[in-house]
């Protein structure tokens, strides 16, 4: 049986750039629609021109950042500045299924590209917009970007070392979520499409999505008028639960979270100190977090000098969770990750073949993966403009002398 | 006005956030959802917040988000009785979710062949920590291991004290992308079912989730033999936090000409005309000198000024909201972002709302959480089991 891909047929016109967009239209990449990027050589996506580049040579198709996150898409390059750009835009719109765009709210309408044209041209079209703040409200018009979502969420003032400044996550937090999130609402908007024939218009707010995430610290704030304080790696309810420095390389670090009473006693004996397991301070959950400073030393003082991946196979082999903080080369190399395929390599025009991370879900009936390296810029313009916009060669070609297609 | 999702049954056999929030984005859609608990309740009946900071399992707010507009039922799973009505919800079901770990899925009658010969149409998504095959598959995991098992925690944590930890996120991260990342292809193979009338079997591994969302750090390895950490600061600058008078504040100007204007606020200081601030990257690379410079100006502003002095010069600047700016935000009011709703034995709660306005089929909450069992009765005798055959532990 030929496995088909979930979103066979199902076309995207993606003006997203930077992240947050770009993170939508690529799991829609993955489940099979034909996603078409519509970028600009005049205003290139923020992410081609942002290291890492391949071999450190800087280029517009050279970047890890965009390569990775626009797999299996395709890229027609439109100058919309041109009114004879903006027609191109209106006829790839009225060919697809989805638009997606995360430009500042009320962009899309000034370019002429507003929800009110694009479903006059096609009735049963769904088009979301991922933008920082949402479609309406006083601060709609506000700028924003992935990394000042975390903050604003309030995810950094819970994020944090106790007693330290509040603390970034490491990534653009409300890119990806944002992303997620719209990919969800899209398929929702295509189940209902495909039963009773009607599109719609999503707003999607960045700020909204990534407080979404955040229910744990919100509502103790409204039930209880007080918010968690930064806590560093603790957890309520399980000690020991931190990240130690194992030996060797400073950046070795091992992650260690145990989960109940009969999991200390198995700690207890992996350490050495059997006994641990019936000291007063340790004997409980609650005691463990009354001690849990005192805790943290002893496991401090024991890790430091155990080599950080066969302590991570002890503490598994004794079932208690636990693994390396794992850097990038680790990822690269993991042979789990491997064996399942999760890392792919495939041949790209300009940086050759070159790994990325894929899909992190399998189906067993449906053909999901990355289907192609992620496209140069307007290496797919000829082809989208003829086979999916139904332009002639000629008018190909006079729209390239014009600088249309800039 | 209709729901999307309307009419699509669901099955959430979860244990925990990643699978309870899958099935939440859907059940909030219209999808009608049935929680399956253990005679014992959901683990996050325990995990709070409570009000009054009071435990109490019909009020904890973790499960109170997670659960609204299911309908939920107690099935004890660990008896056959149980499991047989498993496969009877299961034959009803389009698509069950669950985050049992693998090597429990059998011992709580969640084999894919037994419940698709049951029920060729359905869906089922397992997640996991690590996926259902390779090496690791049987590993255990806890949210903070999956934040470092993805490679996000070693990218955090403070760059001028190494001997600090790598840090995870507040809250139930890697679960939450777990979650998203088991909704989307659960959609998806229920869309492909339109087509195929089959269903079929969805893994997710949380451990692929959260590296999925690894930034530009993960391709330094393949494409320049760099290995990342977070002392490796960010190659463009600045981007970081600065202390204010009266609070915190994000200071982001990822492009340049953002760069420009923030010089302007600050009234065109000599030391910003320095070589060595010249571009994001050369401003990157001298972050140190940088951070002395900004955080003296930025310690005589105003959090807010300084927010809206940049917002007005189109200049992506952030507070670091609390959670009570975020309760009070004028513009998250006038979006109605917060949903409040009264639950029987919780009182009234506020909880974060719709994450995205579909115009023709809105988000909307048509009941809260289920209290435990609430709707066990109604859900077995809508599959035809006798409530004394049920393994409801009753």
């Amino acid at each position: 049986m030929t496995r088909r891909a979930p979103l066979e047929g199902i076309r995207v016109a993606d003006f997203t750039w930077v992240w947050a967009g770009p993170h939508c239209t690529l799991q829609l990449a993955h489940l099979g629609a034909e996603v078409i990027r519509v970028e600009s050589a005049t205003r290139l996506c923020v992410t081609r021109l942002l290291p890492p580049y391949a071999k450190f040579e800087p280029g517009p198709n050279r970047s890890g950042y965009f390569n990775q996150y626009n797999q299996g898409k395709k890229s027609l390059t439109l100058d919309l500045k041109r009114p004879e750009a903006l027609a191109v835009a209106k006829r790839l719109c009225a060919a697809s299924d989805v638009v997606v765009e995360n430009f500042a709210a009320g962009v899309m309408d000034r370019m002429g590209l507003g929800w009110d044209v694009l479903h006059g041209l096609r009735r049963d079209l769904v088009m979301i917009a991922l933008s920082g703040y949402g479609a309406t409200g006083p601060e709609s018009t506000n700028v924003s970007y992935g990394p000042a979502q975390v903050p604003l969420s309030g995810m950094s003032s819970v994020t944090g070392y106790r007693g330290h400044p509040p603390m970034h996550v490491g990534v653009s937090y409300g890119d990806p979520t944002g992303g997620l999130h719209g990919a969800v609402a899209v398929l929702a908007a295509l189940l209902h499409r495909a039963r009773t024939g009607q599109g719609q218009y999503i707003d999607l707010s960045q700020w909204e999505t990534s407080m979404a995430v955040l229910p744990e610290a919100l509502m103790r704030f409204t039930m209880t008028g007080a918010a968690p304080e930064r806590d560093g790696n603790r957890d309520p309810h399980m000690a020991p639960h931190g990240v130690w420095q194992a030996a060797g390389d400073e950046q070795r670090w091992v992650a260690i979270a145990v989960e109940d009473d009969a999991g200390f006693a198995r700690l207890a004996t992996l350490m050495g100190q059997p006994q641990l397991a019936r000291d007063p301070r340790f004997v409980t959950l609650a005691a463990r977090k009354r001690h849990e400073e005192a805790l943290e030393e002893l496991v401090a003082a024991w890790a430091a000098g155990e080599d950080a991946d066969a302590l991570v196979e002890r503490l598994q082999g004794a079932g208690i969770a636990a693994f390396v903080s794992a850097r990038n080369r680790d990822l690269a190399e993991d042979p789990h990750l491997r064996e399942r395929g999760f890392p792919v390599t495939l041949e790209h025009p300009e940086v050759g073949a070159m790994m990325h991370l894929g899909v992190p879900w399998r189906m067993s009936a449906s053909d999901s993966r990355v289907r192609r390296a992620a496209p140069c810029l307007g290496q797919d313009t000829d082809q989208v403009l003829r086979d999916v916009c139904g332009y002639g060669d000629d008018e190909i070609a006079a729209m390239r002398t014009a600088g249309t297609l800039a | 006005m209709p729901d999307a999702l309307e009419g699509i049954r669901v099955l959430d056999v979860g244990g925990g956030v990643a699978a309870g929030y899958a099935t939440k984005l859907l059940a909030d859609m219209g999808a009608d959802v049935v929680k399956v608990e253990a005679p014992g309740g959901d683990p996050t009946r325990g995990r709070g917040p409570f009000p009054k900071g009071q435990p109490d399992p019909e009020a904890s707010g973790l499960f109170l988000y997670l659960n609204t507009n299911k309908r939920g039922a107690v099935v004890d799973l660990a008896a056959a009785s149980g499991q047989r009505t498993l496969e009877r919800l299961a034959g009803w079901a389009d698509l069950l979710v669950h985050d049992v770990h693998p090597t429990a899925m059998a011992a709580h009658g969640l084999d894919w062949e037994r419940l698709h010969a049951a029920n060729p149409r359905l869906v089922m998504t397992s997640i996991a920590p690590f996926g259902l095959t390779g090496p690791r598959a049987t590993w255990k995991a806890t949210d903070l291991v999956l934040w470092n098992a993805g490679g996000v925690a070693t990218l955090n944590g403070d760059p001028q004290h190494p001997e600090l930890p790598p840090l995870k996120a507040f809250g139930d991260q890697a679960a939450f992308q777990a979650g998203l990342n088991a909704a989307i292809p659960s959609l998806a193979a229920l869309f492909a079912r339109l087509g195929s009338g089959v269903g079929e079997h969805v893994e997710v591994s949380a451990q692929e989730a959260v590296a999925a969302i690894l930034e530009l750090t993960f391709e330094f390895w393949p494409y320049c033999g760099l290995v990342a950490s977070r002392l490796g600061a960010k190659p463009i600058q600045p981007l970081c936090f600065m202390e204010c008078r009266d609070g915190w504040i994000f200071v982001c100007c990822v492009e340049e000409h953002q760069w420009k204007q923030f010089v302007e606020i600050m009234g065109n200081p000599e030391w910003a005309q320095m070589d060595i601030f010249e571009t994001r990257i050369a401003r990157g690379a001298n972050f140190d000198a940088l951070q002395i410079f900004l955080q003296e100006w930025c310690a005589t502003q105003s959090v807010q000024e300084l927010y809206e002095a940049a917002q007005a010069h189109r200049v992506p600047f952030a507070p670091v909201s609390t959670m009570g700016d975020l309760v009070a935000s004028p513009h998250l009011k006038t979006r109605g972002f917060f949903a409040t709703l009264a639950h029987p034995t919780a009182g009234e709660i506020t909880m974060p709302g719709a994450p995205y306005r579909l115009s023709a089929t809105p988000w909307r909450i048509r009941r809260p959480a289920p209290t435990l069992g609430q709707h066990t009765a109604g859900v077995l005798a809508m599959v035809g089991v006798d409530a004394s055959d049920a393994g409801a532990g009753a």
